[in-house]
Parts: C-alpha cells; structure tokens; sequence
C-alpha cells in the first residue's frame, strides 16, 4: 500500500492489513442498567416546549411572504407617492401622474393645473389682467410690434398706477383710523383735501418726470427698429434695469426708512464707508428733488403731514408721504416695464 | 462489518412510526423498546468516534432522550399508517443526533484543551500517561483517533457500521458530493496514519 499516492482514497478492502487493524477495534457493550437509566432520565426530565407556533409554515412559505409583504409595501409608498404629486416634482417621466393616469382612463385631455398664486391683497378696482406681467416672446423688429409692446406696458403700468392711488387711499383712510381711535386731532377736510392734492402733484409730477424719459428711450427704440435692428425682451427692459447697484441702493433706502432713527443710525454706522457716502448722496438727491417739488407745489403743510420729512442728514434715509413709499421715483423701471 | 457491536435489531419504517406514536403519548415501554433496538448501534458509533466508555453512554443516553423528548413533534410529521409514517426511518434519525452529538462532544473537548484531542507528544507526565494508555488500547484505535472528527465519523459510519454513502451523507447534514470528498480524504489520512504506525513498528 502506498503511503501517498493517488489510490489512498479507495474503499478498505476487507482482508487488507488496513481492514484487519481497523477490525481489531473492539466495542465494549453497554453497562448493564443503561436502560433503566435512560428511563429514569426520562421520567425526570421535564416536558419538552410546546412547539414554536408559525403560520407560515415552512422556511420557503415564510421567505414568500416577506417578499409579498415588501413588494405590497413599496407599492403602497409607490401609489401614495404618486397620489400627492411626489412624481411630477420629480419630473419622472416613466411615472404618469395622476392627472394622466385619469384621463387615459376618461379620454379627456389633460388641464394643466394653475400654480397657486401668492396671497396678495387684491386692488379694488383695476382688473387683475392689467396687473398681468407683460411677455415679449421673440424679437420685435417692425414699429408695430413695438407699438403693441409699448401699448401693453402701458395698460399695466396704468393698472400699477390705480393700484398704488387705491393703495394710497386705503393707508391715508386708515391712519385717520387709527387717531381717531387713539383720540388724536383729525386733519379737517380741508387739509385732508391739501394733503391729497399735494400726493396728487407729487405722482402727477413723478409720472411726468418717467414719462419724459420713456418717451426719449421709446424714440429710441423706434428708431432702432426702424433702422432693421431686431429688439428683444432684455432691449426693452434691462436697459431701464441694468443699473444693479442702484437698485440695491434703493432697496437698501426703503430698508432704512423702516427703521426707528436710532437703528437707522447704527446700521448706516455698520456699513462701509464707501457704500455709506454712496447712500448719503442718493437721499440728498431724492431730498433736493423732493424739496424742488414742494416749493413748485407751494402749499402749506398739513398738520398729518408726517414729521420725518424733515428729519437730519445724520439720518439720510427718511420716510416720505405714502405716495413715495409706494413706489420709487427714481426709478422708471417701476413705470415703464413691470417686472 | 460490526466486528464487535451486537447486530442491530431489524425494525421496519411502520414499527418506528408506531413505536414513536407510543413514545408520543409517553409510554415507557416504547422508550425502552427503541433503547434495545438502537442503543447498540449508537453505542458503538459513539465508542469510536470518542474513544471512551463513558462518553459514548452520554452520548447514547442524550440521544434517546431528545428521541423522548422529540417524539411528539415526530409523531405528528409521520403519523402511523401512512405514507409520511413509512418514510420514517428512526435509525438514521437517531445516527444524526449520535453523529453530531460525538462532535460537538470531541470539538468541545478540543477548545477546552487547547490543543489536539489524538496523540500529540509532549514532555508533561500527564501526555506520557496517556499515549501509554493509548497503545495499552491498541494501535488501531490510536488509528482512528488520530483522524479529524469528521473524516473519523465518515470511516465509523461508512466501514463500521456499513452506510450506504447516501445515509452516511445524511447522518452527517451533507451532501452526498462534499461526503465522498470528505471520506476520500479520510481513507487516504488513515493509510497513510497505518503506513506511518507500520514504519514506526
């Protein structure tokens, strides 16, 4: 018999010498009792569980189940997900929604659903159309698409400017309001009336000033387009917009008026020196207009008339009438193309 | 060959689902039935997968006694007098149980040790006495002993007690692929262990 070669894994022959010694091993019986031992163990132990109580059977059954249990799981999150909408945010596009899901059933085309709009307080008369936004899709590269342009962004700014005299209106009538209910000294209809007349010079003014200057840019457009430059959107408006830095600055201004003096003079501290000059010499410009204004104005000043208009240049950003906080002046955007 | 065990008492599958039908409602009689009928087989397998008397009767005796204490739950899965109650067969059941329980027994007794359970010489008094005891036993046993206690199952089963592989295969939880492996292994370890006692001789 080999030692290592490759028959070492046959079976033992009976016979061979391996056979013969692995005979040789001899088993000693059972003590005698082993019997009575194993029953008296028997006796003694106590009674097994009870079995393990599975429904499910057996590991195959149990195995299943889960499987179901999960894929009915992840369906429900997949119906309720799509149920809420949680699809179309995420612009699946193998996942109908439900809107398509109900009208490949009914066969009715599908309504896209308006975007909720932002709670505003509604104006009480303009038309809700007029405030529309104006959209110049395309190029405008004949003077009658420029004439519609222009036409359009008159009808909102008209209706911009109803919405800020009803805006006006509602604010003057509240404040008497509230000092006659804080037992105050109302304004007699006469200056009441001053008061109005002179927040109706102030916008007939103002609307003046922006008119001039559409006019000259409107002429200018004109006159590109009428040379065959074709304008877009960004022609018309951005030019009245591109000023970035004077809109932060106003911005900033209208931030300030609503401060207290006190807060207005710490945050004017905190800036930089540079920004802060730049904001300094932007209120005396509105200031020096405002002043220029008045005295074309030359009516005596009411007793409502809010104080602050006269407040120090330590302060530069002071608040104006309620025709001024409504709009800004400077800045014929707001006039001429609304965002 | 079963050279020195007794001849295990021929029982057929209707005998062993009847006899654990009894033991299910907890007749004596039936648990001391079954211990004639397997006892010696399982002794003799646990002997020599141990090497030691009193081991082996552990073994056998925790062996009837989970048969005891399993009959219920077997007794429902084979009824008597039916085809599942047929397809018992109470011997390779109770072999399993004697298989595993010799080593668990054998790795146990190996982790307790730390060291190998077959002969392994060292200089402590105490190895002398026993590798003298060993060869006082006989150079057969210290044959088997000498194999790993899964190939040294396979040789028990497979020459001592005559298994048809497929049953050596289910005694031990494998399959029949990784078994014939296994005991090619194990006959290969044991000549070439009676090659090694025969060049030491």
């Amino acid at each position: 018999m080999s030692a290592a070669g490759h028959d070492d894994g046959v079976p033992i022959v009976p016979g061979s010498p391996l056979a013969r010694a692995l005979d040789d091993f001899a088993v000693p019986s059972l003590s005698a009792g082993f019997a009575d031992r194993v029953l008296a163990a028997a006796e003694a132990r106590p009674s097994p569980l009870p079995e393990l109580r599975r429904s499910g059977g057996g590991r195959g059954w149990r195995l299943g189940r889960r499987i179901a249990i999960g894929a009915i799981g992840f369906g429900a999150l997949a119906t309720a997900a799509a149920a809420t909408g949680l699809l179309d945010r995420f612009d699946l596009p193998a996942v109908p929604s439900p809107q398509k899901v109900w009208a490949s059933l009914t066969g009715k085309e599908t309504v896209p659903v308006a975007a909720v709009a932002p709670v505003v307080p509604p104006p009480a008369d303009p038309a809700p159309a007029v405030l529309a936004p104006v959209r110049i899709e395309g190029r405008i590269d004949t003077p009658e698409e420029l004439g519609e342009a222009f036409r359009r962004i008159d009808e909102v700014r008209q209706g911009r400017v109803e919405a800020r005299r009803q805006i006006i209106d509602t604010r003057i009538e509240s404040e008497i309001e509230r000092r006659r209910a804080a037992g105050l000294p109302l304004p007699t209809p006469e200056e009441e009336a001053r008061v109005r007349q002179r927040i109706d010079d102030a916008r007939t003014r103002r609307e003046g000033l922006v008119a001039e200057r559409l006019q000259v840019r409107r002429e200018e457009l004109l006159q590109r387009v009428e040379n065959g430059e074709a304008l877009t959107r960004e022609d018309i408006v951005r030019p009245l917009r591109d000023d970035a830095r004077a809109l932060e600055r106003t911005g900033r201004l209208q931030r300030l008026r609503r401060m207290t003096p006190q807060q207005r003079r710490e945050a004017l501290r905190q800036l930089p020196a540079e920004e802060r000059r730049e904001l300094i010499e932007a209120w005396r410009q509105r200031r020096a207009e405002r002043w220029a204004g008045e005295a074309a104005a030359d009516t005596p000043t009411p007793a409502t008339q809010p104080s602050e208009s006269s407040e120090p240049p330590a302060a530069p950003p002071a608040p104006e009438s309620p025709a001024s906080r409504s709009g800004t002046p400077g800045d014929p955007s707001a006039a001429a193309a609304p965002p | 060959m079963t050279p020195s065990g007794e001849p295990a008492a021929p029982a057929s599958a209707a005998d062993d689902a009847a006899l654990v039908a009894r033991m299910a409602v907890r007749d004596p009689a039936a648990l001391r039935e079954a211990i004639a009928r397997h006892a010696g087989p399982l002794h003799r397998i646990a002997w020599r997968m141990t090497g030691e008397p009193q081991e082996a009767e552990d073994i056998v005796q925790e062996a009837m006694l989970r048969l005891w204490d399993h009959a219920p739950r077997l007794a429902s899965r084979h009824p008597a007098g039916t085809s599942a109650g047929a397809g018992l067969r109470l011997s390779g059941w109770l072999k399993r149980v004697v298989t595993n329980l010799a080593i668990d027994r054998l790795r146990l007794a190996r982790r307790v040790s730390g060291e190998d359970v077959p002969e392994r010489a060292d200089d402590t008094p105490l190895a002398d006495a026993q590798i003298e005891a060993d060869e006082r036993d006989g150079a057969t046993r210290a044959l088997v002993m000498a194999l790993p206690e899964r190939q040294r199952a396979a040789i028990v089963l497979t020459y001592y007690e005559e298994l048809p592989n497929v049953e050596a295969a289910a005694a031990m939880d494998m399959n029949i692929k990784a078994f014939e492996s296994l005991l090619h292994r194990a006959r290969a370890g044991l000549r070439q262990a009676f090659v090694t006692l025969g060049d030491a001789q």
